[in-house]
């Protein structure tokens, strides 16, 4: 069984953001929920500034807080690695996202997608509504909505319930890539099983010293970051005093 | 959410703490026949086909379908998920050897322009007589025979009362399949006005190549093979062009290269580069020749390319004039000339205090520029140049890439490669005298006039000038618009100054448009008809240049229409001709009917037969074996269809060295070229060329006119009370200014850097905003002298006191639910363009955009 792990190249990475916009798409999340995401800060000031960014995920832990925390199992690891949920076990006390120290779990307050649901036409007779759009296209919650979510996972998530990355196990399953891994324009992220010493994951984590978010609380994620988005020289000086 | 972001932040400083013990410190160093497929139905026979042979992979439920981009001009070939006749997801194309397979952000928003729920789903047409910016156009549907009988019935009058030249065509978004409708329909009517968006979207960018190496295009970078990219407001990770490449080899690029940007802002590609040079909005061409400087001043220019001094010794010494005898010069014109007449003074202690950039770093930069040199690439953007008087900062911009040898070299400055699509059959036979007559008019823009050259490709009067078409609509100057037609265009919210086209559009008495949604240029129609997504929905084809490649890249009907749209460049010009020919004129038909099939001889029969014909017809050397020419080879139209992409051959380096298309076939710092077109222009007004100069806004006189020359910015507005300077930007999820109706622009506006979600920011430097009172979040009126917008104010510390920069995109008050706050009455944010004075860069007839105002700023 293999032991999924993902590394994330930031010198690669050019802040585009696709990953989340396409995890969006492949998974039917809705507006507001981000099971890809991001960190930025701008930091310095004028005129020695830098803009940082970086991609993130749910870590996939080894040692997972929210697994640990969840009253009913519905957190839980599958054998490859990946930290899943499972929806229909869920009582939405969101433990899970109290004890994540990365703050990628999300609560669903509403139905997903509501927005799709309207009647109204800003042009009556002339254009069409959201919930006519979406009958006439034949989707489901939105017309650009993926059917393929649902071979492990409710397609789209009901109301009460949280929902985060989950490595897109149900295209990993079909021998896929995760869609962020894939719509990266960067080839920023390289996915890859830990237990195999030949892997490119296990390649990269040899060469370059990783790091991973919040090593210090000992959950051991499964997502490694190596280099630095911003690697830029600067004039060689010993600075002053 | 606040726990969100809490997390969120104190993650940033751990992760930033652990970077800083890192190693980082050591390193660097159909779709058949358009035809669709009945609605409701599953996929057609064809669509089927198509799919099957394109590699549906395993156990997926869907097939990836070849498409083509256009929501910025970077025009990237793609695959589109097909499951039951729906598009899904998006993704590079892998067979094209521009992008690479690389995709976007930005790429993934068709799905929701595709699927937009206001988007147009009949053809409609005004109830209300009355046309303003108050006047709701009471908007009812009709059919596509009574829109197009309208229509028909108008141009005739046209042609019945010998007054065709008051018809008018705007172009926005085209495919190449433009010219049906932008210039055969045009010219068979019988007017000379087609007027394009170009001048809008960056003709002064390409006046800087066109007036040294005789391109009259945008570049393509070897930046695998560079040592050093000095981008000048150009901002490849996010904008404009082959983001989509240049986002997937930077990482490596970021290896080889040192990467410095100019600009006022800190942009997404300033966030990745070695420097950022800040500079004073505007002042561009004083850095760009204190460089120039620099580089001759150290004797760095690339001597192979350039030449060298005769007696091997270097005289160019600050403030000492050079005996041009002493220079023999090899593919360059006028080195010395230029030093001279230009460079001999500009050292960096004087761009300095004009830039506002320290001059160590001037020098660093371009001495590591020098040093680079042949493979050191100066790359313009539009921001220095789209500037009332940037042609010739694009000019300096662009003539480094001379100074160093990279011009047509590996790791600089490349043209595109050649390709073999075909023109379609010439108008001239078809037109009548009516038509003759007709075409012989001045344009509507009035291109040409003494204060508005309009350069192009060396011509005066070549060059539209978009912008300016309103004024004349206004003015009746040449002559009164009676019918018109918009295609994939907004000029009342993409213009500057749209205020202007409001009352243009206002006053014209036939207007009709076509765009997928309402927009506001669609307020001001007659008749509106619903357009296909470019995307997903037409066919086309559309050209690109990067990785030293150029692709061919075909748009095509691959879901299913869900509305009864038509294709804006082939379908809708059939069936108006059809439309005349039933009223006795039939020569608009009898054009379109000899664009035959090339496969079969067979002449279209009907609007979706002439769609796939002509786009066959044009693109017939590229996939029919009879006709091979180069690159990518097919053995025929449907083996071409499935990969949806032609590549050309690679690039071929240094042949076009001597060879150039200047006037003394080399590359010129002297510009014989730019003398000819202003002496021609000037001749054609009988003028001097001094006097041309004055009439454009330019400060050169004499001999300075013909090379590239700092000039102090022309910026409306008094400083005292209007303290800042504007800034326009382009955002990462901008489809052009398309995105607005989308969610997922607003759900991911922060990745453009200072920008933040659900919100329309204007990014102030904090020393500012401390000096007037601002906040982040505070509700501010921003005004300038010819407009104002109201957005929210942002503190931000990558944008240089002075100035405030804000994103275009936001601010339509029309076009979606979601792009306006009240449809048709109240924007969302607010347009840049409302604070843009119509101006010009006049040489190229180029829309000023930036550097142009200044700006005021007011709590609300």
């Amino acid at each position: 069984m293999p032991r999924y792990a993902m590394v994330i190249d930031l010198q690669r990475c050019v802040g585009c953001g696709s990953c989340s916009i396409s995890c969006r798409n492949e998974n039917n999340v809705s507006e507001g929920i981000y099971w890809s995401h991001k960190i930025t800060e701008t930091s310095g000031t004028f005129p020695n500034v830098r803009f940082h960014y970086i991609p993130t995920l749910c870590n996939h832990c080894t040692n997972p807080p929210c697994v640990r925390g969840c009253p009913t199992r519905a957190m839980h690891k599958l054998d490859n690695g990946i930290t899943m949920h499972d929806p229909k076990k869920c009582i939405g006390c969101r433990y899970c996202m109290i004890n994540c120290p990365y703050g990628v779990i999300y609560f669903n307050w509403k139905d997903g997608h509501s927005t799709w649901k309207s009647d109204n036409a800003v042009i009556p007779g002339v254009t069409g509504s959201p919930a006519d759009e979406v009958r006439k296209v034949g989707g489901k919650g939105t017309p650009y909505y993926n059917p393929e979510r649902n071979a492990t996972l409710p397609d789209i998530r009901p109301k009460g319930v949280v929902e985060k990355c989950t490595f897109c196990d149900h295209r990993v399953i079909r021998g896929k890539l995760p869609r962020c891994v894939e719509a990266c324009p960067a080839d920023a992220r390289v996915f890859g099983d830990l237990d195999d010493p030949n892997s490119h994951v296990n390649q990269l984590l040899g060469k370059f010293r990783p790091f991973r978010l919040k090593e210090a609380v000992g959950t051991e994620p499964a997502v490694y970051y190596i280099r630095d988005f911003s690697a830029a020289g600067y004039p060689r000086t010993k600075g002053g005093v | 959410m606040d726990r969100e972001k809490k997390v969120r932040k104190s993650l940033m400083k751990d992760f930033l703490g652990n970077i800083n013990l890192s190693r980082r410190s050591f390193i660097k160093a159909s779709a058949t026949t358009g035809a669709a497929v009945a609605a409701g139905s599953g996929l057609s026979f064809e669509l089927k086909a198509l799919a099957a042979s394109t590699g549906a992979k395993g156990n997926g439920m869907g097939q990836w379908l070849p498409a083509t981009c256009q929501g910025c001009t970077s025009w990237c070939s793609k695959q589109v998920y097909i499951v039951d006749g729906r598009a899904v997801k998006v993704r590079g194309n892998p067979h094209s050897k521009v992008n690479m397979g690389a995709g976007c952000p930005r790429s993934h928003l068709a799905l929701q322009q595709l699927y937009d729920p206001d988007r147009i789903k009949s053809p409609m047409k005004r109830t209300n007589p009355k046309k303003g910016r108050e006047e709701d156009p009471k908007f009812v549907p009709v059919s596509w025979d009574e829109a197009l009988d309208t229509i028909a019935d108008k141009i005739m009058e046209l042609r019945n009362n010998n007054e065709t030249h008051k018809y008018m065509l705007m172009r926005g978004r085209y495919s190449y399949m433009r010219d049906v409708l932008y210039d055969r329909m045009t010219k068979i009517i019988g007017s000379p006005n087609n007027i394009s968006h170009s001048s809008l979207c960056a003709e002064a960018e390409k006046f800087g190549p066109f007036y040294t190496e005789g391109i009259w295009s945008y570049r393509q970078y070897d930046v695998l093979n560079a040592h050093y990219v000095l981008l000048w407001g150009a901002d490849p990770l996010a904008a404009n062009r082959q983001v989509s490449y240049y986002s997937k080899v930077w990482g490596d690029v970021v290896d080889k290269a040192t990467i410095a940007i100019v600009e006022p802002r800190l942009s997404a590609s300033a966030g990745k580069a070695d420097e950022w040079l800040p500079i004073k909005p505007g002042q561009d061409g004083a850095l760009a020749v204190a460089i120039s400087h620099v580089i001759l001043a150290e004797g760095l220019w690339y001597k192979p390319f350039v030449g060298d001094f005769k007696d091997g010794n270097n005289l160019f010494i600050a403030g000492q004039t050079v005996d041009e005898e002493a220079f023999e010069e090899l593919h360059t014109n006028g080195i010395v000339k230029y030093w001279n007449l230009e460079l001999k003074d500009k050292t960096p202690d004087w761009a300095s205090e004009i830039t506002g950039i320290p001059a160590e770093q001037i020098y660093r930069v371009a001495k590591g520029f020098g040093l680079a040199a042949p493979h050191a690439i100066s790359w313009l953007g539009g921001g220095p140049c789209m500037q009332v008087r940037g042609g010739y900062t694009a000019m300096a911009v662009h003539a480094l890439n001379g100074i160093v040898g990279a011009v047509d070299n590996v790791g600089g400055t490349l043209k595109a490669n050649k390709e073999y699509t075909s023109k379609f059959p010439k108008p001239d036979d078809f037109m009548d005298d009516i038509a003759k007559k007709g075409k012989k008019h001045e344009k509507i823009d009035q291109r040409g006039r003494l204060h508005i050259p309009c350069l192009k490709s060396g011509k005066p009067g070549g060059a539209v000038i978009t912008n300016n078409s309103a004024d004349g609509i206004l003015n009746d100057d040449p002559y009164e618009i009676k019918v018109a037609i918009g295609y994939m265009n907004n000029f009342s919210f993409s213009a500057p100054q749209p205020e202007r086209w409001e009352r243009a559009l206002s006053k014209i008495p036939f207007l009709v448009h076509i765009t997928t949604n309402a927009s506001e240029f669609s307020w001001f129609a007659d008749i509106v008809l619903p357009d296909t997504h470019h995307m997903f929905e037409k066919w086309g084809y559309v050209k690109a240049i990067g990785n030293g490649y150029r692709h061919v890249t075909l748009m095509q009907p691959i879901v299913k229409n869900v509305w009864d749209y038509k294709i804006d460049e082939t379908e809708i010009p059939w069936l108006l001709a059809e439309k005349l020919a039933e009223r006795g004129f039939d020569n608009l038909l009898r054009h379109y009917k000899t664009y035959k099939d090339p496969e079969t001889g067979k002449e279209p029969s009907s609007d979706k037969e002439f769609a796939l014909y002509s786009l066959k017809y044009a693109t017939q050397q590229l996939w029919d074996p009879a006709k091979y020419k180069g690159g990518d080879k097919f053995d025929g139209w449907e083996a071409f269809r499935k990969t949806g992409v032609w590549n050309s051959d690679p690039y071929p380096f240094r042949k076009r060295w001597g060879k150039m298309k200047t006037k003394t076939g080399k590359f010129e710092f002297y510009s014989e070229t730019l003398k000819a077109a202003l002496e021609k222009h000037a001749e054609n007004h009988g003028v001097g060329v001094d006097e041309v100069m004055k009439a454009t806004h330019y400060l050169a006189r004499g001999e300075r006119a013909f090379i590239p020359h700092y000039e102090e910015p022309y910026i409306l507005g008094d400083e005292k009370e209007y303290p800042f300077i504007h800034v326009d930007h382009k955002s990462r999820l901008n489809r052009e200014g398309r995105s607005a109706n989308c969610t997922w622009y607003y759900d991911f506006k922060d990745l453009d850097p200072g920008d933040e979600t659900w919100d329309d920011v204007a990014k102030i430097n904090p020393l500012d905003a401390k000096k007037f009172g601002i906040q982040s979040g505070d509700r501010i009126k921003i005004s300038s002298p010819t407009g104002s917008l109201f957005c929210t104010a942002k503190l931000w510390e990558g944008v240089r006191p002075g100035s405030v920069a804000k994103c275009y995109g936001q601010g339509h008050w029309a076009y979606g639910r979601l792009a306006s706050k009240k449809f048709g009455k109240e924007a969302r944010g607010g347009s840049s363009n409302d604070l843009i004075p119509a101006q010009y860069e006049a040489l190229s007839g180029s829309s000023a955009y930036y550097a142009v105002t200044r700006i005021k700023i007011e709590k609300v």
